[in-house]
């Protein structure tokens, strides 16, 4: 997080972390196109001829917010990394300062061994970069439902019940549950920025208020708290299990 | 990364600044030249001055002409002084929220200055005129009353010639205008950011090069020093070792057949144990044969989709005989697990065949020796806030593994020894060697095979007395491929 009281800014990043064609980069499109104009700045895709994500795509938003102590300008970046083994170091870079992680897991029940290697490959450079997993707000993504041979519902249900992190289902190619996943990582990451650096006093903006405040900005008022509530497990910090 | 960061303009970038938050500056980005050459083609198409200012009011493009009315006032000196006034004006007028601002000038005309946006940012802004707005006529009273000196007749002649423009048609150049700039300092940042990471990342990759050239070459030194030694410790003892022997054993062998001449009863019982003694030793030069191929790396693995059961019955049937002698009860129970995995079946063979016999040796007569396996998931529930917790959807599956347990009733292993018994020729009581016989190999050859399959192998006390041996070998999902040669051990 990048606070500036001068400019009275606040600027967070979010990445979206997975294996290579799981549809990280779909994602950020899908919020592109599922976000108010006014409040998003254009979505940058550094791809390769193939299509594949060479670096990253960032996509911006930004909106401003009346709080207790006077406007304030929010800026949100979301960021994916390159999902292809070899860019281990670009993903190491773009994990710099993240304030939160969405992981975008493949459900397809053959994409299993990826998935868990992405992840590891997630915890190892997050390690090198001297934080903790323990310590990152994260929601897991489930994408792909629409397709065939996928991790049944159950299944899912039942290993997010028992893991840590709430998990979303989405299908982002359509554009589901694409919102859910963003809300409930921005709801766990401010969450966790203000306990860590007290905003509510600082900037007189509460997280439930921030949450549905950033709802509102990007065309979805009143929403927030259902969108990041639709998920399954998760312990939420100092409250009981969803 | 250890290079010193790279400037453009005077500001240093680093790689994290592409990825962070950090304000873009027109003047970082964008062409000068280019900017100028679309600025001026909209001065040509509507004969309207443009101005381009940085958001610190540096004035990065200015492709203007004078207007003849604007000539004629800074002839004057007075003229001249609010001419100035009103230009630093509009550089510096906020446009407000919208971006929009209509500034006026005493002489009637006006400027409209509009806002460049980047990422939500004010980055800089758009001064576009003097331009006559639509219902303009004569100049106002503002003009006489600031520069008295004028001949008002011909300024109103010279007002008269600027071509009127509607607010509205203003509006849509000054959008246009303001989109397309806007879309040229995307672009431009974003071939600037691509650029920033190739270099990051030619970078990164030459120093990950570097550091695996180097550990390479120093491998490739120590690896060259012991392979020469392997080579001729292998080739001194299966020379010098088993020629020896293979005459001591086929001359036993003779004798005991009576081939030159009948032997008595107590001759014929030493042959007989001459030859069994170098079958033994035999068997001894074949385990260091293969502890050494273990060590040097190179004991061949052929991976192939093999299932457990079929492997421990062959076993078990092997040894059957073993055991009847000496009357112990070798069982298999729960023999049809399921579940496939990536292995060498003859290694994994070797693997059991070794602890089935062990647990044999040291099993007393009316004892058990039970081989059970079982499939195990390898979810655990979220307990404590640990790293190796989290991602269990993710890692569980990965995570599926065969038990097989060997399990026996024989004198046991103490605790404090069940690390050290898979160390090569290490037997944890020195005199059991002579009691029960054995060069202490077996366990340690165990070991790497189980090693090499990406499996563990511990020990465990059996109640009341005896040894579990627990064998864990990941599942074919979990395990993707198996080293073509059983590695040797680290720091060789």
């Amino acid at each position: 997080m990048q606070l500036n009281f001068a400019a009275r800014e606040v600027a967070i990043k979010l990445v979206y972390y997975g294996p290579a064609l799981s549809g990280k980069t779909t994602n950020l499109k899908a919020l592109h196109e599922l976000v108010r104009e006014g409040s998003r700045g254009r979505l940058m895709t550094l791809e390769t001829k193939d299509d594949r994500t060479l670096f990253f795509d960032m996509l911006p938003l930004v909106f401003k917010a009346e709080t207790d102590a006077g406007s304030m300008s929010l800026r949100v970046k979301v960021f994916t990394v390159p999902g292809q083994v070899v860019h281990s170091s670009t993903r190491r870079l773009v994990l710099q300062g993240a304030d939160g992680i969405v992981f975008v897991a493949d459900s397809q029940t053959a994409e299993t061994e990826n998935n868990a290697e992405s992840f590891l490959d997630l915890r190892a450079n997050l390690k090198e970069l001297g934080r903790s997993l323990s310590k990152m707000p994260m929601v897991i993504q489930f994408n792909k439902r629409d397709l065939p041979n996928v991790r049944t519902d159950d299944e899912i249900d039942d290993l997010a019940r028992r893991g840590k992190e709430p998990v979303y289902k989405a299908c982002a190619m359509r554009g589901e549950g694409v919102l859910e996943c963003f809300f409930g990582l921005l709801d766990r990451s401010w969450q966790r920025l203000d306990a860590e650096h007290d905003l509510k006093a600082k900037l007189g903006l509460g997280p439930a208020a921030f949450l549905e405040m950033a709802a509102a900005s990007l065309g979805h008022a009143g929403k927030a708290a259902a969108l990041s509530a639709a998920c399954v497990g998760g312990q939420r910090p100092g409250g009981p299990a969803t | 990364m250890s290079a010193p960061s790279p400037t453009v303009g005077n500001t240093p970038v680093s790689a994290f600044d592409v990825v962070g938050d950090v304000t873009v500056r027109i003047e970082d980005v964008v062409d000068r030249d280019s900017l100028e050459e679309m600025c001026r083609s909209i001065q040509t198409l509507f004969g309207i001055n443009v101005r381009v200012y940085s958001a610190q009011g540096a004035l990065l493009v200015n492709v203007a002409s004078d207007l003849d009315v604007c000539t004629l006032v800074n002839e004057v000196s007075a003229g001249r002084l609010a001419c100035g006034t009103t230009v630093s004006a509009a550089k510096s007028v906020d446009p407000g929220d919208d971006g929009d601002v209509v500034h006026a000038c005493y002489t009637g005309l006006a400027y409209r200055i509009v806002s460049l946006d980047y990422e939500g940012r004010r980055i800089g802004r758009i001064v576009l005129g003097p331009y006559a707005p639509a219902g303009l006529r004569d100049a106002p009273p503002s003009l006489e009353r600031t520069v008295t000196k004028l001949d008002i007749f011909q300024a109103n002649d010279r007002l008269s010639q600027v071509a009127r423009v509607k607010p509205e048609a203003l509006a849509r150049i000054a959008r246009h205008l303001k989109t397309t700039l806007e879309l040229i300092i995307f672009s431009s940042h974003k071939a600037f950011v691509t650029s920033k990471l190739h270099l990051y990342s030619v970078r990164e990759s030459y120093r990950a090069l570097e550091e695996k050239t180097a550990r390479l070459e120093q491998a490739l030194a120590k690896l060259k020093e012991l392979d020469r030694l392997k080579s001729n410790f292998l080739g001194t003892v299966s020379h010098e070792l088993r020629t020896p022997l293979t005459s001591i054993i086929g001359y036993s062998e003779m004798l005991a057949e009576g081939i030159a001449g009948p032997l008595s009863e107590e001759q014929s019982e030493f042959v007989k144990t001459i030859h069994g003694k170098g079958e033994q030793l035999l068997g001894l030069i074949m385990g260091l044969l293969d502890l050494s191929k273990l060590d040097s790396g190179t004991m061949s693995l052929r991976q192939a989709s093999t299932q457990i059961a079929p492997v421990l019955k062959e076993v078990v049937s092997t040894l059957a005989p073993v055991a009847l002698k000496k009357q112990v009860e070798l069982t298999l129970e729960s023999d049809n697990v399921a579940c496939e995995l990536s292995g060498d079946a003859e290694r994994l063979r070797q693997v059991f065949l070794n602890l089935v016999e062990n647990a044999l040796k040291f099993t007393p007569r009316g004892g058990k020796v039970t081989l059970r396996t079982r499939v195990l998931d390898g979810v655990g529930g979220p307990s404590d806030d640990d790293d190796d917790d989290a991602g269990s959807v993710l890692l569980a599956p990965m995570r599926r593994e065969v038990e097989v347990t060997v399990s026996d009733t024989g004198i046991g292993i103490p605790s404090s020894e069940r690390t050290r018994v898979f160390d090569a020729f290490y037997q944890v009581d020195s005199s059991s060697t002579r009691e029960y016989g054995g060069t202490g190999l077996g366990l340690s050859i165990v070991k790497r095979i189980v090693d090499a399959h990406g499996g563990t192998v511990t020990i465990e006390g059996n109640d009341p007395a005896g040894t579990v041996f627990v064998v864990r070998l990941p599942s074919a999902q979990a395990r993707r491929t198996l080293p073509s040669r059983v590695p040797p051990p680290a720091g060789s």
